[in-house]
């Protein structure tokens, strides 16, 4: 007997899936759309793939499977749906699930749709949705992030992850040369100024270069001090992940720097055939339609400038809920977005 | 068929295919426009964009 579909997300929800440890996921989610009779399977980066629909243009569906660290326990209370994953991101790629089969079963599946659950969007890797995008040419593209039932997402920032290490000969603190603690500091002071520079006179968060300390730490045998730092940059349109990052190595002296994850912001316009499809699905539930600029990053940023396609991101859930404790899902509002996916991929022909 | 751009004043021309909620541009003022009716033909500014966290 196949479950519905909060029976669905729930037990998806109940398998935990780091990033790097989605096996068990992807095997719960193959079983599931093989017996909706998909040709389904785990690709080569472990992906969860599911594919239906034979003629018609090809729409992928490209949601994420892992998740951040935290166990929250699986729990319905109060019409909500708590659980790591629940809006970012398995409650989006289980309504992908849903929506399609709800479009087949309604006889109303004129386009052919792959859907990936896609492997460590939550690492740097990113690294499902780069072996998705060499994999695929798709007409249209949903990546599968909490928008809200009403709201389209249309872009994300770019990132930029900078790991900072410096080591310098022992001294004493009551000594003129300043201690590894204070040079890193000095480095981050010298970046946030770097990035008031660039945002002077841009109001919205999505035109502005944002530093973020993410992690501190120091030490010294005696012989060599040691300060070591991770800085998370969340790049603007305009700025490239390169050019940023031979400025970032400007400003370090000798301390040595790692860059890991670039990748630049990206954007796509409210005036595609896709977005407009949503438009009139949302207004057709009775929703009054948005649409969002993000100020993360997500596999959008992977596949949009690959794929040059109509592409947005949509899903259930309250993007605020995303990687806290209180992580939940409204699960009216899951239903909901179900049919409204269900409305837009019937007009994708 | 044509419709009026609330932003300007202007006539959008509307290829026969249009369909309701597409967002079309404005040739003259540039401004993005939902189709909300057909029958007469009506723009209204898009739906906006706001800004929001994650991911």
């Amino acid at each position: 007997m196949q479950m519905n579909a909060v029976e669905f997300l729930e037990t998806l929800l109940r398998i935990p899936s780091l990033s790097g440890q989605e096996g068990e996921a992807a095997a719960f989610l193959t079983a599931r759309m093989r017996e909706f009779g998909w040709y389904a399977f785990v690709d080569a980066a472990g992906n969860a793939v599911g594919q239906l629909g034979t003629t018609g243009p090809l729409v992928v569906l490209l949601g994420h499977i892992d998740t951040v660290p935290g166990m929250i326990p699986v729990r319905i209370q109060d019409g909500c749906l708590y659980g790591r994953g629940a809006v970012d991101a398995k409650g989006p790629f289980a309504t992908f699930v849903q929506a399609a089969r709800h479009l087949e079963l309604t006889g109303r599946l004129r386009c052919r749709l792959v859907l990936i659950g896609a492997t460590e969007e939550e690492s740097a890797s990113s690294r499902g949705a780069h072996y998705a995008r060499e994999q695929y040419a798709p007409a249209s593209c949903i990546i599968g992030e909490p928008s809200g039932w009403e709201r389209v997402t249309l872009g994300y920032k770019g990132r930029l992850l900078v790991h900072y290490h410096l080591e310098q000969d022992a001294a004493h603190s009551a000594g003129e040369q300043p201690a590894a603690p204070e040079v890193m500091v000095a480095f981050w002071r010298e970046l946030e100024a770097y990035c008031a520079t660039v945002n002077a006179g841009r109001d919205r968060l999505f035109e502005q270069l944002l530093p973020s300390l993410r992690h501190v730490a120091s030490g010294g045998d005696g012989m060599t001090d040691w300060c070591e730092a991770t800085i998370g940059l969340r790049l603007p349109e305009g700025v490239e992940p390169d050019a940023l990052a031979g400025h970032v190595a400007s400003l370090a002296g000798s301390a040595k720097l790692r860059f890991e994850g670039g990748c630049p912001a990206f954007r796509s316009p409210r005036t595609t055939p896709l977005a407009g499809s949503f438009v009139r699905a949302i207004r057709q539930h009775g929703g009054k339609p948005g649409f969002l600029h993000k100020t993360g990053t997500a596999d959008m940023n992977v596949v949009g400038p690959a794929w040059r396609c109509p592409i947005v991101a949509y899903g259930p859930g309250d993007s605020r809920l995303d990687h806290t404790p209180d992580e939940h899902l409204d699960l009216e509002e899951y239903q909901r977005a179900i049919l409204v996916l269900a409305d837009v991929l019937a007009q994708q022909v | 068929m044509e419709a009026i751009c609330p932003e300007c004043g202007a006539t959008v021309e509307l290829p026969a295919d249009t369909m309701t909620s597409e967002i079309v541009v404005c040739p003259e003022c540039g401004a993005e426009l939902e189709v909300i009716s057909l029958d007469p033909p009506t723009l209204a500014l898009a739906p906006e964009v706001e800004e929001d966290w994650g991911e």
